[in-house]
Formats: C-alpha cells, sequence, structure tokens
C-alpha cells in the first residue's frame, strides 16, 4: 500500500488535520497550499490521490482540476464548504471521482479515500469480471449468477432478503420501486403496512454498502414514491 | 261578460259542495271531496264549458261578419228587402228603361255621354236621381224642386237629322233577355218580342215567366207586379221620398213630345244572365245582366243576413245555457288555467303579437283602408273627412279577418283564465329564467363582462326602441303635414325632442360601452398587479375618461416595481451575505471538527480532557447544523430556494419519514399515534423538501413533547386538499401571541435545549416553496404544526 496522496487545501490546519488522519490509516500524504502548488505536486506519479479544495487563492480547485485531468488519470476527490446540489454536480462534471463538503467527518473522508484507491487499483479485475455478464455501478459489483455483491471489491455478507433486495433494485438502476412492490416481489407477499419493514431492511443494507449510510450514495429514497438504485458511472 | 266571470271566483270546497246538493240527495252525509268527482258534475261542467265556447264563437263570428259586411257596403241600413224587384235598384232600373224607351218613342237619339249609354249599375238613388234629371233629354218638365242649385241645364243638341242612325235607336235592347217592351211611338213601333200580339196577355199579366208589367199611356204609368197594382204616384207630388222616378207627378208632368207614345214593358220574375255588346256612332256600350245581378245580389243578401242571423240565435241559446251551468264550467276553466300554466310568457306573447297581426296585417297594408284610416277619408255615404269614415275604416279593418279575430278573443281568454286561476309566480317566463341563468352566471366572470354585457344589452333595446319609434314618428310626421295646425307643430316639436332624447341616450350607452372597456383594463391591470406583473404600464386613449385614474395607478405599479426591485436587490445581498457567512463559518468549522475528533483519538488523556473533547465535537456538531439552517431558511426566504416539484403520495411520505425516524421514536418516551389512509393522497411537491419538512416537525416533537405523552400524526383529506398535521403535548409552557414559524423562535426562552430554533421556519419556508400552506395552532399546553396541500388531479 502507502499510496501517495496529495492533499490541496489553502488552510494550512485542514490539510494538516486531513494528513494525520490519512496517515494514520498508512498512506504517504503530500501537502499543497494553492493551485498552481497542487498542479506541480501532481506531475509526480507517485501520487495516487488528490484531495482537493475549491475556493483557493492562486488557481482555485475545479481550474486546476481540469489541467491535473489533461495529463493524469488518477481519483480527485474534491472537497468544498459549497455543500449545493449545483455544485456538487458542477465538481463531478470538472472531473471529480467523489465530492465531499466541508465540515467533513474524518472516518468517512477516509472511507472514500479508501474506496476511490480500490476502485482505481482494482479497475483491471473489474473489467475483466464485467465481461462475465457483471453489473457494475460505481463502488458497486453485482454477480447475479452467483448472487454475490461487491463493494470496492470485497464482497459484502447479506442476508438473503437483503440480497433480493438489492438484486431487484441492482437490476433496474433509476427504477424506482414503491414499499409494497418491493415487499410483494422479495417477500412474495400482498403488501400492507410494510414501508418500515422494507426501511429497516434497506437501512441495513445501507449500513453494509454506503460509505455515509446518513447520506446514501446508492440506495436512495425518493420521498412519496418509493426507493430506487442510483446508477453511478 | 267580464263581470259573469269574476263572480264565479269560487273556492274548490265550496264548489264540489254545491254539486254535492245540486246532483244528490241531501240526506247523506256529505263527503266533498268524494262528491266533486261525480260524474253528473263532470258532464255539467262539460256542457257548460261547450256552451260558452259555441255561443261566443258563434257570435263573434256572426258579429264579426254582420260587421265587416256593413263596413264593405258602406251602406249602414241594410236593405231588409229580399224581392229584388222591390229594391231601390230595380226602381231606378225600371225608371232608367222607361226613360229610354220614351226617349225612343219620341224620336230621340240615345248617345248621351259621349256615345256611351248610360245605366244604372247600382250607385244609390240619389246620384242616378241627379244625374238623369240633368241628363234626361227632350222631355220632362223638370221643376226647381228637384234640380236643386244645380245651375241651368245645357240643352243637348239634337241629333244630326242628315245622318241616319246606323241601327234602328232600341238596338241595344233587342238583345235584352229580362225586360220585353213595346214602344208605340208617334210614327214607328219597336219591340223584341211579340208583345203586340200578346198585348191581351200582357195586360192580364200572365206572359210566362214575367210578373213584372208596366204602361205608360197617355202620360201616366202603371204597374203591376204579380196581379197586383202597385201605387206610384203616391201623393202626386215627386220628392226625395218618392219611389217612382218617372213622369206622370204634378210637378214632373210629361212633355208634349211624348203625347202619343205608349209603352208597354214587362220584367222577368227570374233574370236570366246574359251579355251584349253595342257598336253605336263610333262609341262602344256594353249592357248586360243588370236585372240578373241585382237579384243575384239580393238573394245572396237574404241567405247571408238570414244564416248569420241563425246563428246569432244558435249563440244567444248556447250562451243562456252557458249563463245556467256557469257555476259547474268554473271547473273547466280551473283544468285549463292548470295547462296553460306550462305556457312560456314569451310563447304567450308571441301568440298574442302573431294573431294581431293575422288579423290587422291585411288591412294596414291594404292602402285604400291605410289611407282611410290615416286620412279619415272615406267614400260613398260616408265621404269626405269625417268620424263616421274614420270610424267604418277602423269597423273594416277590425272585421277584415273574423277567424283571426276569434283566435284573438279565445287568446285574450286564455290569458285571462291563466291570470284568474294561477298565482303570480307559477308563471313561467323564458325570459326571465334566461336573466336569472346570466346573472348567476355572471357573478362568476369578471367585472368588465359583466358591465359590457349589461351596457350592450341596454344599448340594444335602446337601437331597437329607436328602430321602432321611426315608423310610428313618420306616420304621426305625415298625418301632422296634412294636418297642419299649431297643435301639429307642437306635437311634432315634442316627438322631435323626444327622438333626440333617444338619440342622445343611445351615445350615452355607446360610450359606456368605452367606458366598460377602459374599466376592464383597468381591472385587468389591477389584476395584473396583484398577481406581481408590474412590467406593463396600462395604457388608454388620450381622451378616455378614467385616464387620469389610469395614469395614478401607473405611478403607484412604478413605486411599487421600484420598491420590489430595491427590496429584491437587498434580499439577494442578504443571501450572498449568509452565503459567504456560511462559507467563512465551516471553513474554521471543518477545523475545529477535524481536531475535535484527533483529540478523541488521541490516547492517555485525562478523563476531564476527553470529556472536553467530546463537548468540543458535540457543539461543533450543533453549530454546522446551525449554520447550513440559517443558510437554507436565508435563501428560502429570498425565494431562491431551488424546488423539484414532481407527484408523489403524501402518505406514503409520511410513512417513509416515520420509517426512517423509526430508530429515534423508538428510543423516545413517546407514543406515536399514526393515522394515515390506505389510499394515495397525490399531491405535487418537492420529496427532499416535504421529507425536511416532517423531519423538522417530528423532531421537534421529540425535542419538546412532554415525556410520556403521545404524539397524533394525521393526515385527512376534505375539499380537494390534504392535511397533515403533527399534534403534540409540549414539555414546557407554550408563550401565547408567539409566531413559531418566525426565525430563531422556540418555545423555551431560554434556547437551552439544543435545538436551532430553524426548525419550523425550515418546515414554513420549505412548505410555501413547494405551494403548501403551513401554520401552527396552539391551544394552551397542545402544539400543532398543520401541512395542508391541495390533491393533485
Amino acid at each position: 500500500m502507502n499510496e501517495c496522496i496529495l492533499v490541496v487545501d489553502d488552510d494550512a490546519e485542514i490539510v494538516n488535520a486531513i494528513a494525520i488522519t490519512l496517515e494514520r490509516e498508512g498512506y504517504q500524504v503530500r501537502r499543497a497550499y494553492d493551485g498552481l502548488q497542487a498542479l506541480d505536486q501532481c506531475l509526480d506519479p507517485s501520487v495516487k490521490l488528490l484531495l482537493i479544495d475549491v475556493m483557493m487563492p492562486k488557481l482555485d480547485g475545479l481550474s486546476a482540476l481540469l489541467r491535473i485531468r489533461e495529463r493524469r488519470n488518477l481519483p480527485v476527490i474534491v472537497l468544498s464548504a459549497k455543500s449545493e446540489d449545483t455544485d456538487k454536480i458542477l465538481g463531478l462534471a470538472m472531473g471529480a471521482d467523489d465530492y465531499v463538503t466541508k465540515p467533513y467527518n474524518p472516518q468517512e473522508l477516509a472511507a472514500r479515500v479508501r474506496s476511490q484507491l480500490r476502485r482505481y487499483t482494482s479497475l483491471g479485475d473489474v473489467n475483466a469480471e464485467g465481461r462475465q455478464g457483471l453489473i457494475v455501478n460505481g463502488r458497486l459489483s453485482y454477480d447475479p449468477a452467483g448472487r454475490i455483491l461487491r463493494a470496492d471489491g470485497d464482497e459484502v455478507k447479506l442476508t438473503p432478503t437483503e440480497m433480493k433486495i438489492v438484486d431487484l433494485l441492482i437490476r433496474n438502476p433509476g427504477q424506482v420501486f414503491p414499499a409494497e412492490e418491493i415487499y410483494r416481489r422479495v417477500w412474495n407477499e400482498d403488501a400492507f403496512s410494510c414501508e418500515n419493514t422494507v426501511m429497516v431492511h434497506i437501512r441495513r443494507i445501507r449500513e453494509k454498502i454506503e460509505l455515509n449510510p446518513k447520506e446514501p450514495d446508492y440506495i436512495k429514497v425518493v420521498w412519496g414514491i418509493g426507493y430506487k438504485m442510483e446508477q453511478h458511472g | 261578460m267580464d263581470t259573469k266571470w269574476n263572480s264565479t271566483d269560487k273556492s274548490p270546497f265550496e264548489e264540489s259542495d254545491e254539486h254535492f246538493s245540486e246532483g244528490t240527495n241531501s240526506s247523506k252525509p256529505r263527503i266533498p271531496a268524494a262528491k266533486a268527482f261525480l260524474p253528473g258534475g263532470r258532464i255539467k261542467a262539460f256542457t257548460g264549458f261547450l256552451a260558452f265556447f259555441l255561443g261566443m264563437t258563434l257570435a263573434l263570428s256572426a258579429l264579426g261578419a254582420l260587421g265587416n259586411r256593413i263596413a264593405w257596403e258602406r251602406d249602414p241600413s241594410p236593405r231588409w228587402e229580399w224581392d229584388w224587384q222591390k229594391t231601390d235598384v230595380f226602381r231606378d232600373n225600371v225608371s232608367q228603361y222607361l226613360r229610354e224607351f220614351l226617349t225612343i218613342g219620341a224620336g230621340g237619339v240615345l248617345d248621351f255621354y259621349g256615345g256611351e249609354y248610360y245605366w244604372d249599375g247600382g250607385y244609390s238613388g240619389a246620384m242616378v236621381e241627379q244625374e238623369a234629371v240633368r241628363s234626361w233629354w227632350g222631355f220632362g218638365e223638370v221643376t226647381e224642386a228637384v234640380v236643386v242649385d244645380r245651375g241651368t241645364l245645357d240643352p243637348v243638341p239634337p241629333a244630326d237629322a242628315e245622318k241616319e242612325p246606323e241601327k234602328e235607336p232600341d238596338a241595344a235592347y233587342q238583345a235584352d233577355k229580362n225586360v220585353l217592351y213595346w214602344i208605340q211611338g208617334k210614327e214607328t213601333s219597336y219591340t223584341n218580342g211579340d208583345v203586340p200580339a200578346n198585348l191581351a196577355k200582357f195586360r192580364s199579366g200572365s206572359i210566362e215567366g214575367y210578373n213584372f208589367y208596366l204602361t205608360f199611356q197617355n202620360g201616366k204609368v202603371s204597374i203591376t207586379k204579380d196581379g197586383q197594382e202597385l201605387d206610384v204616384y203616391g201623393g202626386g207630388i215627386y220628392n226625395e221620398n218618392s219611389k217612382w222616378f218617372v213622369p206622370g207627378y204634378d210637378n214632373f208632368p210629361v212633355s208634349e213630345e211624348l203625347e202619343g207614345v205608349t209603352v208597354y214593358m214587362a220584367v222577368r220574375r227570374t233574370p236570366e244572365r246574359y251579355y251584349g255588346v253595342d257598336y253605336k256612332n263610333g262609341g262602344s256600350s256594353y249592357y248586360g245582366s243588370a236585372f240578373y245581378s241585382l237579384a243575384q245580389w239580393v238573394e245572396e243578401s237574404e241567405s247571408f243576413y238570414k244564416t248569420q242571423g241563425l246563428l246569432l240565435f244558435i249563440a244567444m241559446w248556447c250562451l243562456v245555457v252557458w249563463v245556467l251551468l256557469r257555476k259547474s264550467a268554473e271547473r273547466v276553466n280551473r283544468e285549463i288555467a292548470s295547462w296553460t300554466r306550462h305556457v312560456w310568457t314569451e310563447a304567450r306573447f308571441l301568440l298574442v303579437t302573431a294573431c294581431l297581426l293575422w288579423a290587422l296585417l291585411p288591412g294596414l297594408l291594404n292602402l285604400d283602408l291605410a289611407y282611410e284610416l290615416l286620412y279619415s277619408y272615406g267614400y260613398g255615404w260616408e265621404g269626405g273627412y269625417s268620424f263616421a269614415a274614420w270610424g267604418m275604416a277602423v269597423l273594416r279593418l277590425v272585421t277584415m279577418n273574423v277567424p283571426a279575430l276569434l283566435a284573438l278573443f279565445w287568446l285574450w281568454w286564455l290569458l285571462r283564465n291563466d291570470h284568474r286561476h294561477n298565482p303570480r309566480g307559477a308563471r313561467r317566463s323564458l325570459l326571465r329564467s334566461l336573466f336569472r341563468a346570466l346573472r348567476t352566471k355572471e357573478l362568476k366572470r369578471p367585472v368588465e363582462k359583466r358591465l359590457a354585457r349589461s351596457n350592450g344589452l341596454i344599448l340594444l333595446v335602446l337601437l331597437l326602441g329607436f328602430a321602432l319609434s321611426l315608423f310610428p314618428g313618420a306616420v304621426l310626421l305625415n298625418f301632422l303635414w296634412v294636418h297642419r295646425s299649431i297643435w301639429g307643430l307642437f306635437l311634432s316639436l315634442l316627438g322631435c325632442v323626444l327622438e333626440a332624447l333617444l338619440v342622445l341616450a343611445i351615445y350615452n350607452a355607446w360610450k359606456n360601452l368605452g367606458l366598460a372597456k377602459d374599466i376592464a383594463a383597468l381591472a385587468d391591470q389591477v389584476e395584473a398587479v396583484r398577481a406581481g406583473d408590474l412590467s406593463k404600464p396600462l395604457k388608454l386613449p388620450e381622451d378616455a375618461d378614467l385616464r387620469q385614474t389610469a395614469e395614478s395607478f401607473n405611478d403607484i405599479q412604478a413605486g411599487m416595481k421600484a420598491a420590489l426591485e430595491e427590496q429584491t436587490r437587498s434580499e439577494r445581498m442578504k443571501v450572498e451575505l449568509v452565503s459567504n457567512v456560511s462559507h467563512d463559518l465551516k471553513t474554521p468549522l471543518t477545523s475545529i471538527l477535524s481536531y475535535a475528533e484527533l483529540l478523541r483519538q488521541e490516547e492517555n488523556l485525562p478523563p476531564a480532557a476527553e470529556d472536553y473533547a467530546r463537548i468540543i465535537d458535540e457543539k461543533a456538531q450543533r453549530l454546522k447544523s446551525m449554520v447550513e439552517d440559517v443558510f437554507e431558511v436565508s435563501k428560502a426566504a429570498a425565494d431562491q430556494l431551488p424546488v423539484h416539484l414532481e407527484r408523489l403520495d403524501m402518505g406514503k411520505l409520511l410513512r417513509q419519514t416515520l420509517a426512517d425516524m423509526d430508530g429515534a421514536i423508538q428510543r423516545s418516551a413517546l407514543a406515536f399515534r399514526v393515522e394515515l389512509p390506505e389510499e394515495p393522497v397525490m399531491i405535487t411537491a418537492d420529496g427532499k423538501r416535504l421529507y425536511r419538512v416532517f423531519q423538522n416537525l417530528i423532531d421537534n416533537a421529540l425535542r419538546y413533547a412532554l415525556e410520556g405523552s403521545r404524539v397524533y400524526l394525521s393526515l385527512k383529506t376534505a375539499e380537494g386538499l390534504a392535511e397533515a398535521s403533527v399534534r403534540n403535548t409540549s414539555r414546557s409552557e407554550l408563550p401565547e401571541g408567539v409566531d413559531f414559524t418566525a426565525r430563531f423562535v422556540r418555545g423555551d426562552a431560554s434556547r437551552t435545549d439544543g435545538g436551532s430554533g430553524l426548525g419550523l421556519s425550515i418546515a414554513s419556508s420549505f412548505v410555501e416553496a413547494c405551494g403548501g400552506e403551513f401554520r401552527v395552532e396552539t391551544v394552551a399546553d397542545l402544539f400543532t404544526a398543520i401541512v395542508t396541500f391541495r390533491i393533485a388531479d
């Protein structure tokens, strides 16, 4: 392991805090305090992941990201105080792989870094398996035949019911399923006041597959309608 | 008739009692209701009504026909003489014959009046008499008593002696089939039959088919009719009342030229029809069956008058029957009234109008009659301008169409009957119901339509009135032109003034129509401004009455626009400020949280320090959530909250929210009573935002509800609205008169409870951003938050 991670923020204390957290996880950390420094440091091929703030002096994070993308293909996590959906969408469109808002949870941040690195290093494997009818959705990959769900390459232990729910949702990404339908399909029974039951299972699945179960990236509630699996690149 | 009808107005009960006493033994117990339907009563009623109907119809038609005949004969006194040989016309004709026979006998020529024979076609006696006297050639010394101030007679020049008549003098009479004659002149004699041969028969009055015999002999006329000798000369003095205009009176002696002339003349009892034409001296003459026409006319008159008389007689008896049964017949009237009640007032009006037109239009279109009516000018006996002439013209007009007159009468009767038996409110009017319908419909429409429509109606009525007033106006003007007088002038002036007023009213209504349009534009503008459109100023024409108002309104609008822009700008600045502040707050907060976390991970810390680190972390977390809340609330306040509206099930959303918060709910010491409908309650809203709303509300309940109490969450639908409410009993006393949706307001003024004080404010902002309505109700310690949405179709 010991991948090298570049952390860029104009606030030195924040850079330091992130560095301490990541180093405790066993990563090497390089530091930069503005966009130009980030560009310089990124040229070093040993940098395997970039953690970058948006609002910085000299060159802002997104512009730096655009330039870096011209040269290098590495996972980038944008770290920003801007928490609105439009900001997130913009960041992801500029080539970020993930978007974490400040104030972040250090544990979650570390998990995201790990996830991104896993995905990038095991990319070849994922592709190879993808040819054999594997369903890949972001961090997740699902083997319908063997009923195996992997997150960042690690197999996720699911109960049969949870697996049925995941099977239904992951095969139809983006499609919204009302709780009644999920219940009917998974339990093979007519649904009656099943919202709680379904929600309990979904919460458990989230705890197993999401980096932050409170703000899930994959299994989302469509309020007033049902549940769906978000499609990720 | 009116009084008779009015006197029969009785209640049905009284009437049925009457039937009872009339039709049955009065010793039986009285059961009025049952007796009303006795068959005897029915027959009586129908007989009575039928008698009335027949009687009135017959009487009216007979009277109408009589009136019409009298009016058109232009003779007020009908000839009640059914023997045609006793009529004035017959006497005139016979006198005429005799006059001409005498002329022939005396050797005169019959070419008065430019070669035409003059013959009497039925003009009144007076005319004939005067004409005759003036032109009677050759004989007859007419006394002054007869020819009153007619001037002197121009002597007719004797016939040209040298020129032989082309025909016999009596050629015109040769073909006469109704008169036999034998003129024994001075030199020659003329006859058209074999009177001389049958003179004996003639004298005894026994020629076949002839019953009227006249003999002129020795200057005297003697007449035998049906073997009876008639008194020809009466008192011997000729005057206006003398029947026979023949020579031989004391004041109408026979002239010398007729000495020795004898005329025998017989008239057929039943005249035949024939025509003959005679050309003489270059002129033409026609003669024909004048007697035949006379006899026919008299015969026809006789049958006509007798028929009408008979009809009147029958009608009278019918009416007598009706008068006897009229109380029973009242039932039928009521029955009829119950049918006619359903007829619309407009239909009645139309029927009456149609009948009136049917009755009077032909007469009014008849130019002669119209002329007579307008100028009160008559011909004949009522000749000249007179009231009698006008009255006769009116009679002519009225009796022109007897069936229409009958129809009018029965219509009138039906209407009267209807009015008598049906209460006012029961009558139906298409126009009234239409108007009522329009009225209620109108109330739903904007003011301008109502204004424009009512003004349009007024204008329409005025225009119609003007158009209709032109006709009588023209007639009046024409009348006044003919009868010029100071009053006429005054009347026409008055008419002109009235017409001018009408024109003025029309102009006014027209202008009002424009005003209504302007008011409409103004109302539209007010509506637009209310809806928030401040961009367009109201433009009215320069001369509009509301111009000034529009200008003022535009000023207000401009002021509002400026104020609103200013407000929007400041709001935007505020949002920017808050946005920047929250960003600036987040950066140090990130450090605090990061290092607090690192501190907590530090080992070998004294327990107190561990505690401090935990507190720092907790408070920093709270600060974080507060910063986020403040940011969203300020955005919502500036209307810059992005919402993604979609159709969703509010009940499902509540279930999901409850399921999502199940852990927190289970951990709390509160019991949740949830009442959600099974069927979907579809609304249009932003699901994420609405989830935040209910999350906040439930969170609020969890935070502030009295421990161990119950929280009631319900969703109800009524009148197209979905109403979700969260109700709980507050732990602390709720202050009165506090707007809980205002920012940073909490039930607990000490602010030590850990909330941001923005929960309800966010809920309120989000609900309103989604198009719903949020309100808080407090009763004592009972706190209720209510979210209302319109149910989507």
